[in-house]
C-alpha cells in the first residue's frame, strides 16, 4: 500500500513538472497578433525608405540587420554575422557572416548584399534616414555626394567576409541594429515596387498588407536560428486608437496593446489584467526647452526658476498617471552614464520666485511656448504647467502647432520655448553631441547651446578608448547640464505593454517596446487566434 | 359650395392653423434654448464655480460628476460645469461671427452678380459652384492648417467656407426685384446702384438671410467641434466644447462624463438655434416651405 | 437625353479643373513640409542631411509654377504622382480605400434613405399629429448632434456597454463593422430626408391641382397620387443627390473615430503629413464622385418630369 503511495507521488510529481515544462517549452504553431499603436496606416514597408517606428514593427518580422538589439544585456549584439574582430585603432571591423541566412526568395546572403544594401541608402538622390548611421562608415559621405560610386570603406573579403572601415571610433552596433539599415536583396529590389512585396532576411515571410488595417506574415521555413520562429503566422494590426485597442484586448482580438495613461490606470487596478503588463524605461526625454535668444531665458536663474516652479512629480502622478518616469537630467536611467546618486528639481515655487527675482523679473514675465496636441508630451501637459507658473508670475501663452510646423519651428530657432519628445539613446555620447557648442540647431541643438566645460568634457570623452573613463566623462557632462538647466526636465517616457496570458517571449526593449523581435515569442494553446 | 367642398377646405384651414402653431412652438422652444446659452455666455463668471484655466487642480483629476463638481471634473482637474459655462462664449461668438462674415461675403456677392449681371455674374456663378464641390470640411481644414489654430482662424475659416448658400438666395433675390417698380423710379431719380441695393434690395433679404444665419450658426458651432476633433480648433487653454470632446476621446471607457457634457452642450445649442432658424422661417420667409 | 448628358459631362471638365488649382494653390501655401512632419509621433528620428535630400527627391523647394506644370501634365495622363509618404502611386495608395469609403457612404445612405423618407411621408399624411410632431422633433434633433460625439455614444453603448458591434476598424469588410460608422454618418441625412420628405409631400398635397380634383368630389384616384408622388419625388431626389454627393468629403470626422479606411481619413492624414500628392489625389476624388453624381440627378430629373427641360 506504502508502494502504491510511494509510486503514485512519484508519478503525479513527473507529472506535475512536465505540465510545468510544458508552460515554459515554446509550442510551436500558432498565430501571433501584435498591434500598431502609433500611427493609422504604414508608410512603406520598405525598410530603407520609411524612419516611422511602427514601420519597423513589421520590418522586425520581415527584415534583418548586421545587428540587432539583446534586451537581456542591454546592448546590441551580432545577428547576420557568427563573430567580428576589431583593429588596434578601434576603427576597422572584419565581419564572418553567417552563411545560413536566406531570403525569402530562397538566395543565400552574402557580403555582396551588405555592401549593396549599404550602398544603397547612400544615394544622395534619395532622402533615406538610414544614411545618418551609415555616414560612419569611412566613404560614405562620398558616395552621398555623388562623387563616388561605392563606398570605399566597405570590403569584401570572401562571400562570407566584410571588412568595413569606419571614420570615428564607436561601436558599430549602435549604428547598424536600426532597421532603416536592413540587408536587402538587390534583385528584388530592382524589379521595383519593393514596397508592395517586401522579401528580406526576418524570420516571418511576408503575406499580404491590407493597407490601413494590417500585414500578415508566415513563418520563413528557413531562418537561421534552429526552431524558430515558433509561430505559423504574425499579423500586425493598426490600430491607432487607445480606446479602440483597449476593447480589442479585452475582447481578447488581440495579443498586445501598447496602454495609454488612461487604460494603464484601469489595467493595474484589474486583477486578472495586471498580471500581464511589461514595463520598460524607453529612451525617450520628454521636455520644454528654452531659446535662450529670448532673453529671460538667457539666464540661467530663470530656467533654474522654471524647475523649481513646477510640481513635476504631480504632474506625472495625476495626469500621465504614472506612466512615466521623472527626469532628472538629460541622460535617461538605461544609459550607462547616468548619476544614480543625483536627485531631481524639488518643487519649490518660493525658491522659483528668489531666483527670478535675482535675475531681475521680480514680477514675472511672459513666454510663448510651441507645443503640439500630443497627449504625453504637449497640449495637457502645458495645460497643466500654466498655472503653477502663473503663482510666480510667469505667464505662459501656449502656442498650439502641428507637429511638423513644431519642427520647421525648432530648427530654424524661430520659438521662445517648445516642448517635445527626443530620442535619449542608446549611444549617450552621440546624444550629448546634441549639446555641443559646435552641433547646429538644425541637427539637434536645439537651445543653441554653448559651454566651453561641456565642450571639453565631450571632447574628452570621444578620445577615451575606455569605456568606463568613458562614461564617467558623460555622467559627468550630464550633470553639468543638470545644473545649467537648458531645459524643462520633465519625464522619460515608461512604455506600457499589456499582453495576453498565452503569448510569451516578450522582450522589455528600451529602444522601443513596440520592437519585438518576433522569432522569440511563442503562443500556447489557449489562444483564441489558430 | 358643396358640401365635401366645405368640408376639404374647413379641412385645409384647419391643416393650415396647426402649421402656424408648430410654428410657433419651435419658435418659443428655439429662442428659450438660444436666450439660455447667451445668458450662460453673458453671466459667465457670475454663474461659473472656478476659473476655467487657472482653476486646474491635479489633485482633483477625474473625478465623477457629484456635490462638489456637477459635472464632474476633466484630466486636469478642471471643474467640467464651470468649463462649459465658459465654452459657450467661445462658441457663440465662433457661430455668431462666421455667419456674419458668411452674410457679408455671400450678400455682397450676390448682390451685385444679380445686379449687374454679365460677365461678372457669371464669374460669382462658377465661384459658387466651385465652392459647392469642394467639401466644405476639408476647406475649412485647409484654412486652418495655413491660419493656424486659433479663434480668429477658426472665424475666418468657417466664414470662408458656407458663403454660397446667402449668395443664392441674394442673387435670386435681386433677379426676381430687378424689374420691380421702385428700383426703375430709384434709377429714373439718380440713385447710385450701390445706394439702390443698399436700401432697396437688401431690405427684402433680410428675412430668409437671418434664417440662413441662424441655421448656419448651428452648423458652424458643430463645425468647430469637428474641426477641434481633427486637432485645429481653438487656441488653447481656453475651453471650447469642441475640444473639450476632442480631449475625451481617449477616457470614453474611464470617464465617460468628460464626453457627455459638451455634447450635450453642443446638442442643446444647435437644437436651439435650429428651432430657431425654423420658426423665424414661418415668419420671415414664408414661401421657403419645401427648403428643408 | 444624349446631347444633355454630353452638356453635362462637359461641364464637369471646367469645375474639375478649377478644383484643381484652386487646391493646388491652397495646398501650397501650407506651413510646413512633408519632411518636418515625418517625427508626429515623436520616436523617429531624422537627421538635417537626410531632410535636406528628401526636400530635393520630392522637389519641394521647386517654384510653384514649376510644381504645377509638372502636375497638370501628368494629371492629363492619368498620372496622379506619387505619395511622398509611402513612395508609391498615389492611383494606388487610394484605390484601396475607394471601396470601403463607398460602402461606407452607400450604407449610410441606405440607412437615410429606408428610415428617412418613410418617416417623412408618415409624418405628411397626418400633419399636427404625434407621429408628425415626433419624427419631426427626432428630425431636427438628428440635425443638431455632432456627428463626432454621436459616433462616440453610440461605440459606447453598442461596442463597449451592450457588446453587441465591434468598435472600430474594417474588420473583415462585413456587415457588423459597416453599422456603427454608417448610422453616425447617415442619421444627418437621415434627418434632412424626413424633413424634406414631408415638406415636399406637404407642399403637393395642398397643390391647387389635388384641391381642384378635390373639390370636384374626386377621390384621391391613383392618377392623382402619381402627380404628388412625382412631385415630390423631385425634390426628395435632389435632396438625396446632394447629401450623397458630399457625404464622401464629409465622412471624414466618422472614417477617423471608427479607424474606417476610407479616402476621408487618408486625407486628413495627408493633410497632418504634408502628403500633398495624397491631398490632391483624394480631393479630386472627392469633388468627381460629387459631380458625378449630381449629374446622375440631373439626368433623373429628365426621366422623371418630362416638364423639367434643360435649354
Amino acid at each position: 500500500m506504502r508502494r502504491l503511495v510511494w509510486l503514485a507521488a512519484v508519478a503525479f510529481t513527473i507529472l506535475g513538472v512536465a505540465a510545468a515544462q510544458a508552460q515554459d517549452t515554446p509550442r510551436r504553431g500558432g498565430t501571433i497578433r501584435m498591434t500598431a499603436p502609433y500611427a493609422a496606416s504604414f508608410g512603406s514597408l520598405d525598410p530603407h525608405a520609411t524612419p516611422r517606428a511602427q514601420d519597423d514593427i513589421v520590418g522586425k518580422a520581415l527584415q534583418r540587420s548586421l545587428y540587432s538589439w539583446d534586451t537581456a544585456n542591454n546592448k546590441p549584439v551580432l545577428e547576420l554575422a557568427k563573430s567580428v574582430s576589431a583593429s588596434p585603432d578601434g576603427l576597422t571591423f572584419t565581419y564572418k557572416l553567417r552563411d545560413d541566412a536566406y531570403f525569402h526568395n530562397g538566395r543565400k546572403m552574402t557580403a555582396d548584399d551588405i555592401i549593396w544594401s549599404y550602398n544603397r541608402i547612400m544615394d544622395g538622390t534619395k532622402g533615406f534616414p538610414g544614411a545618418r548611421y551609415v555616414r560612419i562608415i569611412k566613404g560614405a559621405v562620398d558616395v552621398e555626394k555623388g562623387q563616388a560610386k561605392e563606398i570605399s570603406g566597405l570590403k569584401k573579403i570572401d562571400d562570407f567576409t566584410l571588412e568595413m572601415t569606419l571614420t570615428e571610433r564607436v561601436e558599430p552596433g549602435y549604428y547598424f541594429f536600426a532597421g532603416t539599415t536592413a540587408i536587402l536583396p538587390r534583385e528584388e529590389v530592382e524589379k521595383g515596387n519593393y514596397g508592395a512585396h517586401p522579401v528580406g532576411l526576418g524570420p516571418f515571410k511576408f503575406k499580404e498588407h491590407i493597407p490601413g488595417s494590417r500585414v500578415v506574415a508566415e513563418r520563413w521555413d528557413k531562418f537561421y536560428k534552429p526552431g524558430k520562429p515558433y509561430a505559423d503566422k504574425l499579423e500586425v494590426l493598426i490600430m491607432a486608437e487607445a480606446a479602440a485597442r483597449d476593447v480589442a484586448f479585452r475582447n481578447k482580438e488581440i495579443d498586445t496593446s501598447i496602454l495609454g495613461p488612461a487604460q494603464y490606470v484601469a489595467y493595474r487596478a484589474d486583477p486578472d489584467l495586471s498580471k500581464g503588463i511589461l514595463e520598460v524605461a524607453e529612451m525617450f526625454t520628454r521636455a520644454m526647452l528654452y531659446n535662450p535668444t529670448y532673453k529671460p531665458f538667457a539666464d540661467k536663474r530663470v530656467r533654474q526658476a522654471i524647475n523649481y516652479a513646477i510640481d513635476t512629480n504631480l504632474i506625472i502622478k495625476r495626469l500621465v498617471k504614472d506612466k512615466a518616469y521623472r527626469a532628472v537630467s538629460w541622460l535617461p536611467p538605461s544609459s550607462a552614464a547616468f548619476d544614480k546618486t543625483m536627485k531631481p528639481y524639488p518643487f519649490d515655487p518660493a525658491k522659483a520666485k528668489k531666483l527670478l527675482a535675482d535675475a531681475g523679473y521680480p514680477n514675472g514675465f511672459e513666454f510663448e511656448l510651441s507645443t503640439s496636441q500630443n497627449e504625453s508630451w504637449g497640449l495637457p501637459i502645458v495645460e497643466a504647467i500654466i498655472p503653477y507658473l502663473d503663482k510666480v508670475g510667469i505667464k505662459l501663452k501656449p502656442k498650439l502647432v502641428e507637429v511638423t510646423v513644431l519642427t520647421e519651428i525648432a530648427m530654424k530657432g524661430e520659438h521662445q520655448a517648445f516642448i517635445g519628445s527626443n530620442l535619449t539613446g542608446p549611444d549617450s555620447l552621440a546624444t550629448l553631441r546634441c549639446f555641443y557648442s559646435k552641433t547646429p540647431r538644425t541637427a539637434c541643438n536645439y537651445t543653441s547651446f554653448n559651454n566651453p566645460e561641456f565642450d571639453k568634457l565631450l571632447d574628452a570623452a570621444g578620445e577615451a578608448a575606455d569605456m568606463a573613463k568613458r562614461n564617467d566623462l558623460l555622467r559627468q557632462a550630464n550633470n553639468l547640464l543638470y545644473e545649467e538647466a537648458p531645459v524643462w526636465f520633465f519625464n522619460y517616457n515608461k512604455a506600457v505593454l499589456a499582453y495576453q496570458p498565452w503569448i510569451h517571449g516578450l522582450q522589455a526593449n528600451p529602444t522601443e517596446i513596440t520592437h519585438q523581435y518576433p522569432e522569440n515569442i511563442w503562443v500556447d494553446a489557449t489562444s483564441p487566434a489558430k | 359650395m358643396s358640401q365635401s367642398t366645405r368640408a376639404s377646405v374647413t379641412a385645409d384651414v384647419a391643416v393650415r392653423r396647426r402649421f402656424r402653431l408648430k410654428g410657433g412652438l419651435s419658435l418659443w422652444i428655439g429662442g428659450a434654448l438660444v436666450a439660455l446659452a447667451i445668458g450662460v455666455a453673458i453671466a459667465a463668471p457670475l454663474i461659473a464655480l472656478t476659473d476655467p484655466v487657472m482653476g486646474a487642480n491635479l489633485m482633483n483629476a477625474e473625478i465623477p460628476p457629484g456635490l462638489e463638481f456637477p459635472f464632474g471634473t476633466d484630466a486636469q482637474g478642471r471643474d467640467i460645469y464651470s468649463r462649459i459655462v465658459y465654452g459657450s462664449r467661445i462658441s457663440l461668438t465662433v457661430g455668431v461671427v462666421s455667419q456674419i462674415v458668411n452674410s457679408l461675403i455671400g450678400v455682397s456677392l450676390g448682390l451685385s452678380a444679380g445686379y449687374w449681371g454679365g460677365l461678372w455674374d457669371d464669374l460669382v456663378s462658377g465661384l459658387t459652384n466651385l465652392m459647392l464641390a469642394i467639401p466644405s470640411l476639408i476647406f475649412a481644414l485647409a484654412i486652418m492648417a495655413i491660419l493656424g489654430p486659433g479663434l480668429l482662424s477658426l472665424v475666418i475659416a468657417l466664414g470662408l467656407t458656407n458663403w454660397s448658400y446667402s449668395c443664392r438666395l441674394a442673387r435670386a433675390q435681386v433677379l426676381s426685384l430687378k424689374s420691380q417698380g421702385y428700383v426703375q423710379a430709384a434709377r429714373i431719380l439718380g440713385y447710385g446702384d450701390l445706394r439702390i441695393m443698399f436700401t432697396q434690395l437688401l431690405p427684402n433679404i433680410l428675412g430668409p438671410l437671418i434664417v440662413i444665419a441662424t441655421l448656419g450658426m448651428g452648423g458652424a458651432i458643430l463645425a468647430e467641434a469637428a474641426l477641434s476633433f481633427l486637432g485645429l480648433g481653438i487656441r488653447p487653454p481656453f475651453p471650447s466644447w469642441g475640444s473639450m470632446l476632442s480631449e475625451a476621446r481617449d477616457q470614453i471607457t474611464t470617464a465617460p462624463w468628460l464626453s457627455v457634457f459638451p455634447g450635450l452642450a453642443i446638442f442643446f445649442t444647435v437644437l436651439g438655434l435650429n428651432l430657431l432658424g425654423d420658426g423665424l422661417r414661418d415668419i420671415l420667409d414664408p414661401q421657403a416651405t419645401h427648403r428643408a | 437625353m444624349l446631347p444633355i448628358l454630353a452638356r453635362r459631362v462637359a461641364n464637369i471638365i471646367p469645375t474639375l479643373a478649377a478644383v484643381v488649382a484652386l487646391v493646388f494653390l491652397l495646398f501650397s501655401v501650407l506651413p510646413g513640409s512633408f519632411v518636418s512632419a515625418m517625427n508626429e509621433d515623436g520616436r523617429s528620428n531624422i537627421d538635417p542631411a537626410v531632410m535636406e535630400r528628401m526636400r530635393k527627391e520630392m522637389g519641394l523647394d521647386d517654384p510653384v509654377t514649376t510644381r504645377f506644370a509638372k502636375y497638370v501634365a501628368n494629371i492629363v495622363v492619368g498620372d496622379l504622382g506619387t505619395s511622398f509618404r509611402t513612395r508609391e502611386p498615389v492611383t494606388k495608395l487610394i484605390s484601396a480605400r475607394v471601396w470601403p469609403s463607398l460602402k461606407l457612404v452607400f450604407a449610410a445612405m441606405c440607412f437615410a434613405i429606408a428610415v428617412g423618407v418613410p418617416l417623412g411621408f408618415l409624418a405628411a399624411l397626418r400633419p399636427g399629429s404625434a407621429i408628425d410632431t415626433a419624427s419631426m422633433v427626432g428630425a431636427i434633433s438628428g440635425l443638431s448632434l455632432s456627428q463626432f460625439w454621436l459616433g462616440l455614444m453610440l461605440m459606447y453603448l453598442f461596442a463597449l456597454q451592450l457588446k453587441w458591434l465591434p468598435s472600430f476598424g474594417y474588420g473583415d469588410g462585413g456587415i457588423r463593422h459597416l453599422i456603427l460608422p454608417a448610422v453616425a454618418l447617415g442619421v444627418g441625412p437621415m434627418a434632412l430626408l424626413a424633413r424634406t420628405t414631408r415638406a415636399a409631400v406637404l407642399d403637393v398635397l395642398n397643390a391647387d391641382f389635388v384641391r381642384t380634383a378635390r373639390s370636384k368630389g374626386m377621390t384621391e384616384t391613383r392618377v392623382v397620387e402619381w402627380h404628388v408622388l412625382r412631385n415630390a419625388l423631385v425634390l426628395v431626389i435632389t435632396t438625396i443627390g446632394l447629401q450623397f454627393g458630399s457625404l464622401m468629403g464629409a465622412a471624414v470626422v466618422v472614417e477617423k473615430l471608427f479607424s474606417w479606411p476610407g479616402v476621408g481619413s487618408l486625407l486628413v492624414d495627408s493633410v497632418f503629413q504634408r502628403d500633398i500628392p495624397t491631398v490632391q489625389g483624394c480631393i479630386l476624388l472627392i469633388v468627381t464622385f460629387f459631380l458625378v453624381i449630381n449629374t446622375l440627378i440631373d439626368l433623373a430629373y429628365v426621366a422623371i418630369d418630362p416638364r423639367i427641360r434643360y435649354g
